[in-house]
């Protein structure tokens, strides 16, 4: 957008507070900011082109490194949709051992994004804290899936490996250590009064244009929008899952949803392992011709994949709207305009937990 | 306009993201009810719109359909304001409000409604090509 | 070797600053550098500080397949690291380009074509107890007697 403005402060590509390259070119009056503009391209890699005319074992890897940080969901929303598409079944226990690792993907990447929070507004304990019951997490996703970030756990038909006896008891004891840990770091934040100063009122994304620009995941729901795919999934519905809302549509709204949300997948993983009774963990079924479109909720909110397959199970069309296309494009025109400071700009995208990596892909 | 430090040409960036499946097919739609070439369209695009916003104008359209855009004023349905002053912001709001105005005038000098339409789209297509 | 560059040794052992930089990559091996910041693995009981101002750094941590977007620009930031220093590919991305090096793909691997790496830990991603280790090694290859290597 060409314009002439008073004075426009870069932040990036290279900046402490964020952890990818993008730059945000914002247009200040004195202090205010009044408008930005993002630029893009430091992490372009072309997935979508290179995904084109492979057979899904190609691209269910590439479809996982789309972003590393929410692997797993990436990995679930492909192979479901190839399994929408070719009408192939899943086994009760294998679908519940997708919601285990699901909701442990979901909860290290809630972490890092408080952990990014809370070292923007230089809260560097609390922060430390969150990274160290991460990597708790990140230990019980090991134990599950064989790896720490991009596992492939999830195959057409049900999952890679089953779960142990003595790992499920293993699972069930971290998570109530975690369940304890992350009880206290939430009483912390909610009632810490430098961090209540610093996140009340500041990156204010108001519900009307959260509807405007498409606005998802947990940033939607501190807005007050009670949007979540989860919420269609067949095995979150018998597991009676239901949105966590908050409507303060400020960073402290944001950061407290995670928090909550943190909870609730703690909740869901403790019912997969009661609901989960023995039987096989794959089934079979060959892949079909079809096109679909197909949303699952990621870390970060609605991930859609729109695959078109041919019949030797290649993807001869594939689309991919990632969470974070949305999110950042809501910050960086909604949310970061009329904060007091510059200095309230990087914590308000931090906030929104942007992935530079799955916007750009 | 200001200069930048470390400035580069983002136009070849840009238009990695406009030919996109999705993109694309929404760009070519968009641009046979406006009645330009694709090419114009993405040139538009490319020069008024940022790159996040380019990467979310699927999202965008498919929102501003679904909320309803323009349900209770048919006239501007037609022409699509809320799709093209807010939904993708091509147009600023106040350039489509005149428009509209100007159209809405000739249905009430008695114009038929599909000709002052196509008058208020020809409007719009004047402001791309610009 | 004298003793102003055995005390110059000393202090360098004890205070590496590390800078990273994502050309490109997928996430992984960016938070897997983050990890490294947990108090499990305790990255500054071995006087590394990982931040992200290549200005004051002694190490740079190279993520990801060369994208287009960084063609001048990572050259740039090698530049404005003072000397001595050396850079760390982390991943399989900046070593070969990983999955991404196909045709049609936008990246242009590997990175070494733009900036001398000294270290590369492949792997995908590779842990974070790799990625401190390789940090280390460089540490005593590199900066130890740098000034007498230099003559």
């Amino acid at each position: 957008m060409k314009r002439t403005v008073d004075v426009n402060i870069p932040l990036g590509p290279i900046h402490p507070c964020f952890k990818e390259p993008a730059r945000l070119k914002c247009e200040t009056r004195g202090e205010r900011v009044i408008g930005a503009e993002v630029e893009l391209g430091y992490m372009k890699k072309g997935i979508e082109r290179i995904m084109k005319g492979r057979p899904w074992q190609e691209v269910m890897f590439l479809a996982e490194r789309v972003c590393g940080i929410c692997s797993v969901i990436h990995n679930m929303v492909f192979i479901e949709a190839i399994e929408k598409i070719s009408g192939i079944e899943v086994p009760p226990r294998a679908a519940l051992l997708r919601v285990i690792a699901n909701e442990l993907d979901r909860m290290q990447s809630h972490m890092l994004a408080n952990f990014s929070y809370c070292y923007t507004i230089e809260h560097e304990t609390l922060a430390m804290y969150l990274l160290d019951i991460r990597e708790q997490v990140m230990d019980e996703l090991e134990r599950l899936t064989g790896a720490r970030v991009t596992c492939a756990y999830i195959v057409p038909g049900g999952v890679r490996c089953d779960i142990r006896n003595e790992d499920r008891d293993t699972l069930s004891a971290s998570l109530d250590r975690i369940e304890h840990d992350l009880h206290r770091y939430a009483k912390m934040f909610e009632t810490g009064p430098m961090i209540a100063l610093r996140s009340k009122g500041i990156g204010i994304l108001t519900e009307e244009s959260a509807l405007q620009a498409h606005v998802v995941g947990p940033t939607a729901r501190a807005s007050g929008i009670a949007v979540d795919m989860r919420t269609n999934h067949p095995t979150y519905r018998k597991l009676n899952f239901a949105p966590v809302v908050r409507h303060g549509c400020d960073n402290y709204a944001r950061v407290m949803v995670r928090f909550d949300e943190l909870s609730a997948s703690i909740g869901l993983i403790r019912q997969s392992l009661r609901a989960l009774s023995p039987g096989v963990i794959r089934g079979g079924g060959i892949c079909k011709a079809g096109t679909l479109r197909y949303s699952g909720e990621a870390p970060r909110g609605e991930l859609t994949y729109s695959i078109t397959t041919d019949e030797y199970g290649r993807v001869a069309e594939i689309q991919i709207q990632t969470p974070s296309i949305m999110n950042i494009e809501a910050c960086c025109h909604y949310m970061i305009i009329g904060v007091d400071s510059i200095a309230d700009v990087t914590s308000a995208f931090v906030s929104a937990d942007p992935c530079i990596a799955c916007t750009e892909r | 306009m200001t200069e930048w430090l470390y400035e580069q040409d983002l136009v070849s960036q840009k238009y990695r993201i406009l030919i996109a499946h999705e993109h694309d097919q929404l760009i070519r739609a968009l641009a046979s009810d406006l009645g330009v070439s694709v090419q114009e369209l993405r040139r538009y695009m490319i020069e008024h719109i940022d790159m996040i916003l380019l990467e979310n104008i699927p999202a965008r359209y498919k929102a501003a359909v679904a909320a309803g855009a323009d349900a209770d004023d048919p006239v501007a349905r037609e022409l699509g304001r809320d799709i093209f002053s807010r939904g993708i912001p091509l147009i600023p709001n106040q350039q489509m409000e005149e428009i509209l105005k100007k159209i809405k005038e000739r249905i009430e000098a008695g114009s038929p409604v599909p000709e002052a339409v196509a008058a208020g789209k020809a409007m719009v297509r004047e402001v791309i090509l610009r | 070797m004298t003793l102003l560059q055995r005390i110059k040794d000393l202090v360098r052992s004890r205070s590496i600053h590390v800078s990273y930089v994502d050309v490109g990559s997928c996430n992984g091996c960016d938070i897997e550098i983050l990890a490294c910041l947990a108090p499990r693995y305790d990255i500054e009981q071995y006087g590394i500080y990982v931040h992200n101002n290549p200005r004051e750094a002694d190490v740079l941590l190279v993520v990801g397949a060369f994208t287009l977007g960084w063609e001048e620009k990572l050259k740039m930031v090698w530049d404005k690291i003072p000397e001595p220093k050396a850079a760390i590919a982390i991943g399989n991305c900046p070593i070969s380009g990983g999955v991404f090096d196909r045709r049609g793909s936008y990246v242009d691997p590997p990175v070494s074509k733009h900036i001398p790496i000294a270290a590369e830990v492949p792997g995908c991603p590779p842990r974070p107890t790799e990625i401190l280790s390789a940090i280390l090694s460089i540490r005593d290859t590199v900066f130890a007697g740098w000034e007498v290597k230099q003559r």
